[in-house]
């Protein structure tokens, strides 16, 4: 582009969103150039400059989204939407430069609907910061993953995220009843005003997970609950996981528990020992139950019996409210894997059944191919029917190739067996971090002829292809 | 550039982290990712590796950060973020990369000795500063925030402690604490000549009192980690007056309902969040916000807003959200900058009074 057409795209975006929330500067050139991504860190870390956006841009409302979709449409200037930066699989990375369109100024509480139980808010809301709204008035979000406090509402759903409590309250895709979103070509848009009817295929389900490759989520109703009366913890030590998976898919069938994590032998031995203290050879699992007193109460029991049935050592509440009270201190630097480790975490979902032999499978896959890799899991979403594992790799600095090409054709041969190996023993490319680039490929592995179906909406909904390019295999 | 080797280790270990951003009340309030302790990290880090340099709007970022702490204290694993802001301000003031605002505080610092400029005339304080000129045992410091924006308040507080017949000494001129070198250039020699006047000052009284809880930081904590200790004791104000209360000041408990704005400084550094309360709890009922204590968020930085005036503003904004979500309709200040900002955007019918004149509804 030349100069002179640059300065006129330039003005035309001042024009639509502001002088002040546009912008051209290094600082936040570079600081929209880095995610959670690992290649994004592992890149900077070497005193590389990832690709960045040539113009970064703060809209206000949908009306200001709008109009810079249609300066970006007419110009045909690739569009990559920002929230709170912390996805790990580069889909906030503006790969193709153009703009980057950072939604976090889109923060208003426009709505506290407490007979309905939800909150509407613009989707550049921190998420924590909803949850302090619900919060003043006694409320919940139980939306509580580890980027709680860094990412925002439209970042979750972009990506189909969840939250520790996922088990009684759902993913970020069972917590919206509506949304606001601007179409690539500038129109905007409302979802249904109610989830759950039968005038045709859900709306917001589109959005979701869509990554702003089909348009920008400007607004949201995101649901809350009350506040539990209270929540118990209970630690259990399996001798093995295939008891640990009877006892919790029996226990599903009976009532849902909010946190079931399982943690495999080395994950047991290594982060739990380190943050939660459990130093015993086995499988780990903390469950907590919540909600109204008399209803915990009698799923305690339930727990206990169930659990009693399979062998599991009762190891009492400690450890799970130890767990509860730094659950996010595992993502603070010095507590987590981090570089110069190379590391990924590779979740997947299937039916009871199938989960463990994909956890097996990926195990045997990694450590045969990739030697140098230490493999560790635990399972942290539950459902009556399975069960996803978030199993991750871990590859020592010293054998992380110095060359940053080299180190990133290591890392996507990685991701490239792992994955294949869970779609091939019945998973699914992802569970709750997205695809962006690092999967994108992976896509039409996954979905073969299906694929046609999220093409179809994409050349559809945004024929110039400016949307996000580069993500999700679209 | 000569950053030190625990700058730089705190600005690696901050440069892919997140987990602060929902704190920060510049980043909240202008919703712009560069104001995250993140990307000030992440830019420091680049220039460390030769990718980008620091000048121009990498520098003018570090100046966009109020060292509030805020950050430092939501740290799970303890690095400090101002760690690095501050050697970054240091080095941009040294290399002449300093933003053109800052540039021109400094230079009215060098003439007046204040970054805002003369000190403006006030009769009643200069009749006091008569009254109080006598050598005591302890010194009442006013600081450069209540002298230049706020005399009517220092005065409040002046009254107040007359009422309670305390003695105690003020100066119609006082040296600049070192908070506002320290602020701007962090940790540099003139930084440190002014802590070391301000300390040597300090140290012809038993007890110094600081008005400003920014002042009492730097005093009892940012000037002793730089070797700089005076031999007095420092109190802020909100502790000075527990010690009044129900002794040389007698309140009688009302009905009103009040909900206290701890200031950054005094919540934080300085970790005292419960004088302010037991004074209030003696005047009437308190009311807490969500966010209180260590939790707190800034509402007003008096430097701040010399370059980043509406900024400040929305932060005091916000702040009045949260108060009025909790159902507060007086908000209690006992920091100048927070009383000002907080004061320009009050909403109808709420009101924000100092901590002083909480006491005196009460006598």
């Amino acid at each position: 582009m030349t100069d002179f057409l640059f300065t006129q795209v330039l003005t035309e975006l001042e024009d639509a969103v502001g002088r002040e929330n546009c912008s051209t500067r290094d600082i936040d050139k570079l600081t929209h150039g880095v995610d959670y991504f690992w290649l994004s860190r592992m890149w900077a870390d070497r005193g590389l400059r990832m690709p960045e956006a040539d113009y970064i841009v703060s809209p206000k409302n949908a009306q200001e989204t709008s109009a810079v979709l249609k300066i970006a449409n007419y110009y045909k200037i690739p569009v990559t939407t920002w929230g709170g930066g912390g996805g790990t699989q580069g889909g906030a990375i503006p790969v193709a430069g153009g703009i980057l369109l950072d939604t976090k100024r889109m923060d208003a509480i426009t709505e506290f609907n407490e007979k309905g139980m939800y909150i509407e808010c613009g989707a550049g809301t921190i998420y924590k910061h909803l949850e302090w709204k619900a919060n003043e008035r006694g409320y919940a979000t139980m939306h509580y993953p580890s980027s709680l406090t860094c990412s925002t509402v439209g970042g979750f759903l972009a990506h189909r995220g969840i939250g520790v409590v996922s088990t009684k309250y759902g993913k970020i895709d069972d917590m919206v009843l509506g949304m606001e979103v601007v179409l690539p070509d500038g129109t905007i848009i409302h979802t249904s005003p109610a989830p759950k009817h039968a005038a045709g295929p859900d709306l917001n389900q589109i959005f979701i997970g869509s990554e702003g490759t089909l348009g920008v989520m400007t607004k949201a109703q995101m649901r809350i609950y009350d506040m539990p009366e209270e929540r118990r913890f209970r630690g259990f030590l399996f001798r093995n996981m295939t008891d640990a998976f009877d006892a919790a898919r029996e226990l599903l069938q009976k009532f849902k528990p909010s946190v079931m994590r399982l943690y495999d032998p080395a994950e047991t031995a290594s982060l739990i020992k380190k943050i939660v203290g459990v130093e015993r050879e086995g499988a780990f699992m903390n469950v907590a139950i919540e909600g109204v007193s008399e209803m915990v109460e009698l799923e305690q029991k339930i727990l206990l019996s169930t659990f009693a049935k399979y062998g599991a050592e009762d190891l009492g509440s400690e450890y799970g409210e130890k767990w509860w009270k730094e659950k996010i201190t595992f993502f603070y630097p010095g507590h987590m894997m981090d570089l110069p480790q190379m590391f990924g975490t590779m979740d997947t979902i299937a039916p009871y059944g199938k989960i463990e032999e994909i956890y097996w499978a990926m195990k045997k896959a990694i450590e045969t191919n990739f030697p140098q890799a230490k493999f560790i899991a635990h399972f942290s979403h539950w459902y009556e029917w399975g069960a996803m594992v978030y199993d991750r790799f871990i590859v020592d600095g010293k054998d992380v190739p110095t060359d940053p090409k080299e180190a990133m054709r290591l890392h996507n041969a990685i991701w490239n067996c792992g994955v294949r190996t869970a779609i091939a023993n019945g998973g699914v490319v992802n569970d709750h971090h997205g695809v962006g680039i690092k999967l994108g490929r992976l896509m039409k592995e996954q979905y073969g002829p299906a694929m046609k179906v999220f093409e179809g909406l994409k050349r559809e909904l945004d024929p110039n292809g400016i949307m996000n390019p580069f993500k999700l295999g679209l | 550039m000569s950053f030190s080797n625990k700058c730089r280790e705190t600005a690696d270990a901050c440069r892919f982290c997140w987990m602060c951003r929902h704190i920060c009340p510049v980043g909240n309030t202008t919703g712009q990712e560069r104001n995250t302790a993140r990307a000030r990290a992440l830019s420091l880090s680049l220039v460390g590796r030769g990718a980008a340099e620091l000048k121009g709007d990498l520098v003018q970022n570090v100046y966009e950060c109020a060292l509030c702490r805020a950050c430092t204290e939501d740290c799970k694993t303890g690095w400090d973020p101002v760690l690095f802001t501050r050697e970054a301000r240091r080095e941009a003031v040294l290399s002449g990369e300093a933003p053109e605002a800052v540039r021109l505080l400094l230079e009215t610092y060098a003439k007046t000795g204040h970054i805002y400029g003369a000190e403006p005339k006030n009769k009643a304080f200069s009749d006091a500063a008569r009254r109080h000129a006598a050598k005591t045992d302890v010194l009442f410091y006013v600081g450069s925030d209540a002298r230049h924006f706020a005399k009517d308040k220092a005065l409040g507080a002046i009254a107040l402690l007359e009422r309670a017949k305390v003695s105690f000494t003020l100066l119609e001129k006082e040296p600049e604490s070192g908070r506002q070198l320290s602020f701007l250039c962090g940790d540099t020699k003139e930084t440190r000549d002014a802590m070391q006047a301000a300390a040597a000052l300090y140290s012809g009284y038993k007890t110094v009192v600081f008005y400003e809880p920014e002042d009492a930081r730097t005093a009892k904590q940012d000037a002793p980690e730089l070797g700089i200790a005076a031999k007095a004791k420092l109190v802020t104000f909100p502790a000075y007056l527990e010690t009044l209360i129900g002794k040389k000041l007698k309140v009688k408990k009302g009905t009103a309902v009040y909900t206290f704005q701890d200031p950054a400084a005094l919540a934080r550094a300085l970790e005292d969040v419960s004088s302010a309360r037991a004074v209030l709890s003696a005047c009437g009922e308190l009311k807490e916000m969500l966010l209180a204590g260590k939790e707190t968020v800034l509402a007003g930085d008096l430097i701040l807003d010399r370059y980043l005036h509406e900024t400040v503003l929305g932060m005091a904004k916000r702040r009045w959200d949260e108060a009025v979500n909790m159902g507060a309709k007086t908000l209690v200040t006992a920091d100048t900058a927070e009383y000002l900002a907080l004061s320009a955007t009050k909403p109808k019918g709420a009101r924000v009074i100092t901590l002083e004149e909480a006491i005196a509804e009460c006598l």
